[in-house]
């Protein structure tokens, strides 16, 4: 077996000091005085008429709303970084929760973790309720007429006027735009991603003459190499490409074959967790390494090589084999170098994968920004009279971001277009706020080809106006948005479909679907080989920078989201902060710990975080975090690493810089301290050679304790349902989006960073993590845990009060109520999956004073997103993963209505339904068809700690990795510059 | 030791005499004293007295003096009057000239209200004072009834004896035969503890809670006398989660054209009209209120239970002022779940779903389940 080891300071978490808090001296004589007050107030309190409460139906029922039935709409979701098509389930008229629109071939039912928390932003406490000049309230009138006036001054005096924007992918929007820049003429509309793919973009429009981003096909893929692209977790579109990855992966005892990964990173990254072989290279180093695989495969095909030095690593091995799986391959690099990507194009285009995994049928186009376009006009910002900021933040994310601060003083007319408060709104002269994307109105065209729409799914809540309206508004033309769509639709969208409806009927029907994806027939484009122009750029340095888009706080706009901070990281399990992961090598040679605050380049101050797999001279840090203004959550958590991004024709993600260890320490709040599994087999695992010859390899241990299986218990017998739960970790990912559906639909609590810092966080079901083998590059393990609904459960019998006992249905119930919170349940779990409320978190409870909510979430408007099927906790009780029981029986109340059976697969629970990697299946044990049964009856699966028999129902199956050889031998091998 | 346990009682004394106080304070404060001085500014206190006087009866006017308060109550009552309170006349007659109002009270249009003031006789000026003092009204409201403290006042008297038979047993010892502080001691503790118990478990529930409703709609003249079926309001009761308090558009079906009602005239249902003309929803007091962590469906019950609505809701139609009608207590839930037999053969979910049990129905092993026995007992069903 495996030696799996602890965290590399796991040592020192018992050295910690703990906190004595000071008893409150209570003796018998309060406890008399508060007994006496408790009958006395009972006997008042039941004297008083209990406050009359209010039931206020509708004036006029709409046709379509049920009161208490929840409604579906499909929309799309769009942050100017990742696109997810969604559903948004609506009760009582407001947006309670996002699911994935399972007909869009883009998310395929699935959502990232950021669509799955922008639910939240809908109800931020912080938005914008009116229009603001100067900072101060006011309305509509006045500030159109203003705008106007200024607009058409300039247009008179032919003053320049800007319009800043993300990429927009929406075909109505940008004809808006084109309305506006008819109308002053002098309008130029300049696009940045905060997150750049301008190297790709360029090297793409060099090699095949199109500036798009091909499309990626994963599952077509035998072998996939991946240079610092973490295209599992951030990188471009991730849930695509996730469902597309796990597709090949997956493996069962009819498909005994996976494709194989090799990722090549500086940091480790979710995507290099999931890989089976791991490489690890500085920033550096990536460049010059990808040109020696381009010769060493030019060499074999006999193509001309480019100059190079002798590798850091020695990819002969990597080179083989991607060789021997032409046009069978994918290699991707997350570089933002336009050389480096050219040079990509060209191996894959050796390898002939083009056309095969790699197509330009389905560009995708989230992202068009060309870097050299924002650097002109922030250089030049000085000779702007007006600037329009739509749904962006320079002054938080854009590198040099101080020239526009400066800039903004002197600009007469400097407009924002933002929902909340931002850096850059907080900066400028009118503030013009947009309604939330749930709000509005929108179509996009995420891929070529693909067209989505989105709808308001709510009545906007303050006195907002979404920007195109605004733009429309200033641009003098009296129509709708919406029109605009609709008319725009017809002519772009509804002209390229086979006309089998009408107009009407064609606009109903793709609204109702919030996909229309068109029959393409482009053609190939031919690939123009020229890389002699390619230099390869080499730099020394002591300790190298990469800076990393963070899975959950992505760039940061939704850095105000309490969700999303509380989010543990996939990789590191740090939540409420960013920080310097460096590597262990690097930790011992400078004497840093984790948590010791360490100085970049004199500018920015970071904790230290120990990354085993780290490269060892490189640090990298999270973008996205160090916000200034951005609400209660948001505000002030991690670091600003955006000024450390280099800037110029293409912006850097790497770079060399100086530290400095300091004398402080911040102490990071993580939500996994403990990284051993103490000598059991909690995670199992095989290779994929092992499970070809033998299902059971890794496994063995499962039949032998099913041999010993006696029981004292009377077993149970379920006679209608038995639920269960299959979790494959061959496909998790570990990407956490699990996490967040099952917080949202189960309103579980936020705890804040100080609460987790004492390990009170109360997700229900968490990802553990776990490093095997040689600290410096690890193999990493992830196991989903959640209520394992034990038919032996150890908590059942424990509980004094019968609060959690077991169903009929398999399920170990929890009973709120009931619960006197003894915390016995808690102690008895082996799996440690029960929460306690140690406080009031929800304002569950009528005495005050016992409240702690330091992110405002019990306010009137955030409150709005609690589902009203799941019961809010009070202080001092415990609770679980309830299999989301209100699903459960909704499901089977509408199966009863419409007298039938239930159908496998129709209860979803919400980590099921929002899973990019399908690797959780719920169903029914005793429908034998049912596909959670057939997992059941694999030779991967397991039980969590089976040996204790507690009988879970749920089920492990085993990792299978697909190591062959190992590729490099990275210990005999140093960095060597030629 | 001793001292311990005065010390308690005082403060268990003391306690109470806080809230007590308090009590009466909070109610002494409704009173108030701003509208008072608003009141005084605009009529005499003179004419205010007549004018109520006049309300009341009081004064003969002409041969038939009536009572117009015996038919608009000027205080809160929690019976059923069909007729409109003072408060309601007054705010719907708030922005009439007075001639108009003379006319609406003397000549009304509905058949109703004009058989009743037919004989009434009163001048200009009396009408203007009756209407001061209705103006008075919709400024001070109505009266509020004095608070019940029977029962209050009983549990008061039952600590204080408790405390006298427990000080003249260790102080004063006056009576020298014990056992009688016994018995006395006893008996008030077990009273004490009767109506704790009592209003403890009372706590919460609210059976046979009637609220006034802002409409006096009436289920017996709807669901009894005119036969609608509950389903034509309650739509959603067989298929959703919740029954369905019908919008207001559902009203106007029928009072489109009913305009005027045999018991309360057109007074109630022109409030149907102006809400509908205004946009406000009606706003009900809520009667049946589970607690947050029940989780109640109809869809279930009336859907696929098939249970009758009176089951739940008694004769609905046999009162004017809807009640609840059960405590809706956990334990009367069970009571049902566990007697309840399911229709098992009559779903399909059911048989296809329980094989086994199905099995046992075509051998006749087994001829009906009760809820329970198909997990009607579970936690899970309500608890989540």
């Amino acid at each position: 077996m495996t030696k799996y080891w602890k965290s590399l300071d796991g040592n020192s978490i018992q050295n910690k000091e703990e906190k004595v808090e000071k008893k409150s001296p209570t003796n018998r004589r309060d406890f008399l005085k508060t007994f006496g007050f408790g009958l006395a107030s009972t006997f008042i309190l039941s004297r008083c008429e209990n406050a009359a409460h209010k039931a206020i139906p509708y004036l006029i029922k709409p046709e379509e709303v049920t009161p208490s039935m929840a409604n579906y709409y499909a929309s799309s979701f769009f942050d100017g970084d990742k696109f997810n098509s969604i559903l948004v389930k609506v009760l009582d008229g407001r947006p309670i929760k996002i699911e994935g629109n399972d007909l869009s071939g883009i998310s395929q039912g699935a959502t990232n973790s950021i669509a799955q928390a922008s639910i939240l932003s809908l109800y931020d406490d912080t938005r914008y309720r009116k229009p603001k000049i100067d900072g101060v309230n006011t309305d509509w009138t006045t500030t159109d007429k203003q705008i106007i006036d200024q607009l058409k001054k300039i247009k008179k005096e032919k003053g320049k006027i800007a319009i800043v924007s993300p990429t927009i992918i929406s075909p109505s929007t940008k004809k808006v735009i084109t309305d506006f820049i008819k109308e002053y003429p002098t309008t130029e509309h300049i696009t940045y991603d905060s997150i750049s793919a301008a190297g790709l973009l360029d090297a793409n429009k060099e090699s095949f003459g199109k500036r798009v981003i091909p499309d990626y096909r994963f599952n077509k893929a035998q072998l996939i190499a991946g240079f610092n692209a973490d295209f599992l977790g951030t990188w471009l579109s991730p849930v695509e490409y996730t469902k597309q990855y796990v597709q090949n992966r997956q493996v069962s005892e009819d498909k005994r074959e996976m494709s194989r990964h090799v990722q090549i990173e500086s940091g480790m990254s979710l995507t290099g967790s999931n890989a089976d072989e791991r490489i690890i290279i500085n920033p550096s180093e990536e460049q010059n390494l990808i040109a020696c695989l381009y010769n060493y495969i030019a060499n074999k095909v006999g193509e001309k090589e480019i100059t190079t030095s002798k590798p850091a690593q020695d990819i002969t091995k990597l080179g083989d084999e991607l060789f021997k799986n032409k046009g069978k391959s994918i290699v991707v690099c997350g570089t933002n170098n336009k050389e480096t990507q050219l040079i990509v194009n060209g191996i894959n285009q050796l390898l002939g994968n083009y056309g095969k995994t790699i197509t330009f049928n389905q560009s995708l186009l989230t992202k068009q920004a060309d870097d050299k376009q924002m650097d002109g006009f922030v250089n030049g910002i000085d000779s702007y009279q007006g600037v329009i900021f739509y749904d962006c933040n320079p002054v938080y994310d854009y590198p040099a971001s101080e020239k526009v601060t400066k800039a903004l003083k002197n600009i007469d007319l400097s407009i924002s277009l933002s929902t909340i408060p931002d850096e850059t709104s907080e900066l400028v002269k009118y503030v013009c706020p947009a309604n939330n994307y749930l709000e509005s109105w929108n179509d996009f065209n995420p891929k070529e080809g693909i067209y989505t729409l989105s709808q308001p799914c709510i009545h906007t809540i303050f006195d907002t106006r979404q920007e195109q309206e605004s733009l429309l508004m200033w641009a003098g033309i009296e129509k709708e948005y919406y029109q605009i769509i609709k008319e725009n639709w017809k002519l772009v969208v509804y002209s390229k479909t086979n006309r089998a409806f009408d107009f009407m009927g064609f606009w109903n029907k793709s609204l109702q679907d919030g996909v229309v994806e068109l029959e393409s027939k482009s053609t190939e484009p031919k690939y123009k080989n020229d890389l002699s122009a390619v230099k390869i750029i080499e730099s020394k340095s002591e300790v190298e920078l990469h800076i990393y888009e963070s899975v959950n706080i992505g760039s940061g706009k939704h850095a105000n989201n309490p969700w999303l901070q509380e989010l543990p990281d996939p990789v590191s399990k740090v939540t409420w902060d960013n920080y310097a992961a460096i590597s262990p090598a690097l930790a011992k040679e400078r004497n840093l710990k984790t948590g010791d605050v360490l100085k970049i380049n004199g500018l920015i101050e970071i904790p230290v975080l120990i990354q085993p797999g780290q490269a060892k001279n490189t640090i990298s840090v999270a973008l996205g975090y160090g916000r200034t203004v951005a609400g209660k959550s948001g505000k002030d958590i991690g670091t600003d690493v955006y000024q450390l991004l280099k800037t110029g024709d293409y912006k850097e993600y790497s770079r060399d810089i100086t530290i400095e260890k300091t004398l402080a320490f911040k102490e990071l709040a993580t939500t996994q301290l403990h990284d051993s599994m103490e000598g059991r087999d909690i995670v199992r695992e095989t290779t994929l050679n092992k499970y070809k010859e033998k299902p059971s390899s890794g496994n063995e241990r499962h039949k032998e304790i099913e041999k010993h299986h006696q029981t004292l218990y009377q077993e149970y017998k379920y006679e209608g349902h038995h639920w269960a739960m299959a979790v494959d970790l061959n496909a998790c990912t570990g990407c956490n989006t699990c996490v967040a559906a099952c917080s949202i639909e189960n309103n579980v609590p936020i705890v804040g960073k100080e609460e987790v810092k004492r390990a009170h966080e109360m997700h229900w079901m968490r990802i553990d993590r776990y490093y095997a083998g040689d600290p410096e590059n690890p193999e990493v393990i992830r196991q989903p845990v959640m209520c394992q609904h034990c038919d032996n459960a150890p908590c059942e019998n424990v509980c004094p009060v019968g609060a959690t006992n077991h169903s009929s249905e398999g399920i170990n119930q929890m009973a709120y109520n009931r619960c006197i919170g003894t915390r016995y349940c808690n102690n008895n779990c082996p799996y440690k999956v029960r929460r306690f409320n140690w406080l009031d978190y929800n304002k569950a409870e009528a005495l005050e004073g016992n409240l702690y909510d330091p992110h405002g979430m019990t306010e009137d408007l955030p409150r709005m997103v609690l589902n009203p099927d799941v019961t809010i906790r009070a202080k001092g009780v415990i609770e679980k993963c309830s299999f989301c029981v209100q699903r459960i029986q909704e499901k089977k109340l509408k199966a009863k209505l419409e007298n039938r059976e239930l159908k496998d697969g129709e209860i979803q629970p919400a980590c099921q339904q929002t899973c990019p990697a399908n690797a959780i299946v719920f169903g029914d044990l005793n429908d034998k068809n049912s596909k959670v049964y057939k997992l059941f009856k694999q030779q991967r699966r397991y039980h969590l700690l089976e040996e204790l028999h507690t009988l879970p129902s749920v089920g492990y199956l085993t990792k299978v990795r697909n190591k062959k050889n190992q590729i490099s031998n990275y210990k005999s091998q140093k960095p060597n510059h030629g | 030791m001793k001292r311990d346990i005065l010390k308690l009682f005082r403060q268990f004394l003391f306690v109470n005499l806080i809230i007590l106080l308090s009590i009466h304070i909070t109610l002494a404060s409704d009173n108030n004293s701003k509208n008072d001085h608003e009141l005084h500014d605009r009529y005499s206190s003179d004419n205010l007295k007549i004018g109520e006087r006049l309300f009341h009866g009081l004064i003969i006017t002409g041969d038939n003096t009536i009572n117009c308060a015996s038919c608009h109550n000027t205080e809160v009552i929690d019976t059923f009057n069909w007729n409109p309170s003072a408060l309601e006349i007054a705010l719907s007659t708030q922005y009439m000239d007075s001639s108009a109002f003379a006319n609406t009270l003397l000549n009304p249009v509905t058949k109703r209200i004009s058989e009743v003031h037919k004989n009434v006789q009163l001048d200009a000026q009396q009408i203007v004072l009756i209407r001061q003092y209705l103006d008075s009204i919709t400024l001070k409201g109505l009266e509020k009834p004095r608070m019940l403290v029977r029962r209050l006042a009983f549990f008061i008297l039952l600590v204080i004896t408790f405390i006298i038979a427990f000080i003249d047993l260790t102080f004063t010892k006056k009576i020298k035969f014990k056992p009688v502080h016994g018995v006395v001691m006893l008996v008030a503790l077990a009273f004490i503890f009767k109506i704790i118990y009592e209003d403890a478990v009372g706590l919460g529930r609210s059976q046979g809670y009637a609220p006034l409703q802002p409409i006096k709609f009436s289920h017996k003249v709807h669901a009894n006398d005119n036969k609608i079926d509950c389903i034509y309001c309650h739509h959603t009761a067989e298929t959703s989660k919740s029954a369905g308090i019908p919008s207001t558009n559902v009203c106007l079906n029928c009072h489109e054209l009913v305009r005027e009602g045999t018991n309360s005239g057109r007074f109630e249902i022109q409030k149907i009209l102006t809400n509908m003309e205004k946009g406000h929803a009606t706003e009900w007091i809520r009667i049946h209120k589970l607690p947050d962590h029940v989780y109640f469906n109809h869809a279930q019950h009336v859907g696929i239970g098939k249970l009758d609505c009176s089951e739940c809701h008694g004769n609905v139609e046999d009162d004017h002022l809807a009640k609840q009608y059960e405590d809706l207590s956990m334990g009367w839930c069970l009571d049902c779940h566990r007697t309840k037999k399911v229709d098992f053969l009559g779903n399909e979910y059911y048989s296809k779903t329980f094989e086994e049990y199905h099995e046992q129905f075509k051998n006749s092993m087994i001829d009906s389940l009760t809820i329970a026995e198909m997990g009607g007992e579970n936690c899970m069903k309500c608890h989540y």
